[in-house]
């Protein structure tokens, strides 16, 4: 019932206060809103995805044994939410192989 | 089992085997000229993954990357030469895959990526100009029956990681630092013109626009929000769907069915 | 079986594409094409990569298509495959031939689905009749679903499958002859596949159909070596066109005169002036044989 009627006050309010002006205002200085830190800058390039190819491949690489190896890339750089140490695990998983 | 089902199963096992029936006109064995084919499908696959997933990559590093991504082949091989959707199921595959568990946020990573090639290529439905928005419900005593219709790639998800933070942290130099991805966070990725954006928002903001999406009344959408989150700001959420030209249709004839 | 096309002089010379060289389409190279307009007889791309609803890529398609003349060339159709085409697939097809309307349409003398199994890669085949009634029959059915003829490109071979009874040269010959199609021909893959077999190239060319060519790809090969130290090549498209294949397309020139000729390059992209430069030694080329 509360939502109910928050919902509707909400509306009410939405027809007075949408305006040009604020369209610009959340484009434009996104980090001063509360809830919508902006990240556009991605590279365009990478959301194209893979496309097809219809040329082989030479270089025979031994593939690394996935179950043996350990997360190596920038995810070391940022604190880990389930490590003991507080960063990416350095110990190997063992369990499979 | 016929000569192209054999070779195919050989292509994906995870051995060297070769089919029967193949020679090589020098006499070779044809063992070292069919890893050419192992060879292509094998990189060509997991070349494509590292494209679609630059992030979930970078995170991991390439060596565990493509390793990964080969048992993923082996396991979930395409069923379409679209290419380009290949790896719908990439995210799901790390989320279960336990030698990825110390980067407990990587399969969300991977989903958001899924996304941003999803709105890459989502059909060119025409938007509506954010003041032709604006006048029409500026103009409405009942906005609660208002149904809006949404860009075909407008998709949201919700993490219990930061993952618009970790993602964003990789588009720049340094943008690692003071990173705590530990926060649950929800993203709104959409294609305006050209460009494929990825926005933060909260999660009221995820069940607004999941809402909308699935044809509900702004009334309806707005009360699951706020459900969903008290700090729900709809002017805020609309205002981003607006100016980022994420609205198609209006149906203000709240009998109109969407 | 009956031709849907019947075999005339020259089947499926594609009307549109002019006899000059032009360049495979890649995405890094979109707003360079449409900022420079550089002079070129066409462009190709893979029909694959613009099967998606909507984006960028047909945005920019659309632009270029608007100035250029257009190749679309297949690469997921599996016109070998032991299953029936995928009807879907070929739906897909058609509507981006409606969409575009590409001066030709050429696909692969190869297999890459199996079942629900996608493999991405241009397979060999056995070439025997069973074979062969099976291709001629799949192009038949894309050629009356696309109602217009295809052309058909020479594979790159790695290995020989026993089963095989007649030579790829024939095998190719009579399909053109039994579905009026044309011969797409890659010059690489002759000569990649001639060096992996032991043959001479030019020996190959001169048992295939030329009257049926419509349209010549060149690419740049890698080597490898098998089991006993052989040279093997390997068809990437990752290297400018080498001199050998370059000689070999020069003696295909001198016996068919000038053919719409194709640059592909798909895997290290150099900057688009690059390939521009190796298509204007084409055009030079195709400018020593023109009447």
């Amino acid at each position: 019932m509360t939502t109910k009627l928050s919902a509707t006050a909400l509306i009410l309010a939405l027809g007075s206060s949408l305006s040009l002006s604020a369209m610009t205002t959340t484009a434009h200085a996104a980090d001063d809103v509360k809830c919508y830190g902006i990240a556009e800058a991605g590279k365009n390039d990478c959301a194209a995805g893979p496309g097809t190819s219809c040329a082989g491949t030479s270089k025979t690489k031994d593939q690394a044994n996935a179950w043996k190896l350990v997360p190596a890339g920038t995810c070391t750089q940022t604190p880990s939410t389930s490590s003991p140490t507080g960063f990416g695990q350095e110990a190997a998983f063992d369990a499979k192989s | 089992m016929s000569h192209q089902a054999t070779f195919a199963k050989a292509l994906l096992a995870p051995g060297q085997i070769c089919p029967d029936g193949l020679f090589s006109g020098n006499g070779a064995d044809p063992a070292s000229r069919f890893a050419v084919h192992r060879n292509t499908v094998h990189n060509g696959l997991i070349n494509a993954l590292a494209v679609a997933y630059p992030v979930t990559q970078l995170l991991v590093g390439e060596a565990f990357f493509r390793a990964m991504a080969g048992l993923y082949v082996q396991a979930c091989p395409p069923t379409s030469p679209l290419i380009s959707e290949y790896g719908s199921t990439f995210a799901d595959f790390i989320q279960g895959f336990e030698p990825a568990a110390s980067v407990p946020y990587l399969a969300d990573i991977a989903r958001l990526e899924r996304l941003r090639v999803r709105a890459y290529h989502a059909a060119d439905d025409r938007p509506l100009e954010p003041h032709t928005v604006l006048a029409a419900l500026q103009a409405r005593a009942d906005l609660g029956t208002v149904r809006l219709r949404l860009h075909p790639s407008v998709a949201t998800m919700a993490s219990a990681y930061a993952v618009v933070a970790v993602w964003a942290a990789h588009q720049t130099e340094g943008g690692l630092a003071a990173l705590d991805p530990g926060h649950a966070q929800s993203a709104l990725v959409l294609r305006q013109g050209l460009e494929v954006k990825v926005f933060a928002i909260d999660a009221g903001s995820v069940t607004f626009i999941q809402r909308l999406a699935q044809g509900e009344a702004l009334q309806t959408a707005v009360e699951r929000a706020l459900e969903a989150s008290n700090d729900f700001d709809l002017h805020q959420c609309l205002t981003l769907l607006i100016s980022h030209h994420a609205i198609t249709h209006l149906h203000l004839d709240s009998k109109v069915s969407p | 079986m009956t031709p849907i096309f019947a075999h005339t002089s020259s089947p499926a010379q594609a009307p549109g594409l002019p006899d000059r060289a032009g360049l495979g389409l890649k995405h890094e190279h979109f707003i360079e094409v449409l900022e420079t307009s550089p002079d070129l007889g066409f462009f190709e791309v893979h029909a694959e990569n613009y099967m998606m609803a909507g984006g960028p890529f047909h945005h920019y398609l659309g632009l270029i298509r608007d100035q250029y003349p257009l190749s679309l060339h297949g690469v997921g159709l599996s016109i070998g495959g032991e299953g029936s085409l995928n009807r879907e697939h070929l739906a897909r097809l058609a509507a981006l031939i409606e969409r575009y309307q590409p001066q030709a349409f050429s696909e692969h003398l190869a297999w890459s689905s199996h079942g629900s199994v996608f493999l991405n890669d241009l397979l060999p085949l056995a070439y025997d009749s069973a074979t062969l009634h099976r291709v001629c029959e799949h192009i038949d059915q894309v050629q009356s679903t696309l109602k217009r003829p295809m052309l058909l490109e020479n594979p790159s071979t790695y290995l020989q499958l026993e089963r095989s009874t007649l030579a790829e040269t024939d095998f190719i010959t009579e399909v053109i002859r039994r579905t009026g199609c044309g011969l797409l021909l890659d010059v690489n893959n002759v000569y990649v596949s001639c060096i992996n077999h032991q043959r001479d190239p030019s020996a190959y060319i001169d048992a295939l159909p030329l009257q049926a060519v419509g349209e010549i790809h060149l690419a740049g090969f890698a080597e490898d070596s098998d089991s006993l130290g052989d040279r093997l090549l390997i068809d990437d498209h990752g290297a400018p066109v080498d001199n050998a294949v370059w000689q070999l397309y020069e003696q295909v020139l001198a016996r068919i005169g000038p053919i719409p000729t194709l640059i592909e390059r798909d895997n290290q992209v150099p900057a688009l002036s690059v390939l521009l430069a190796e298509a204007q030694h084409a055009d030079w080329l195709l400018t020593q044989v023109r009447p």
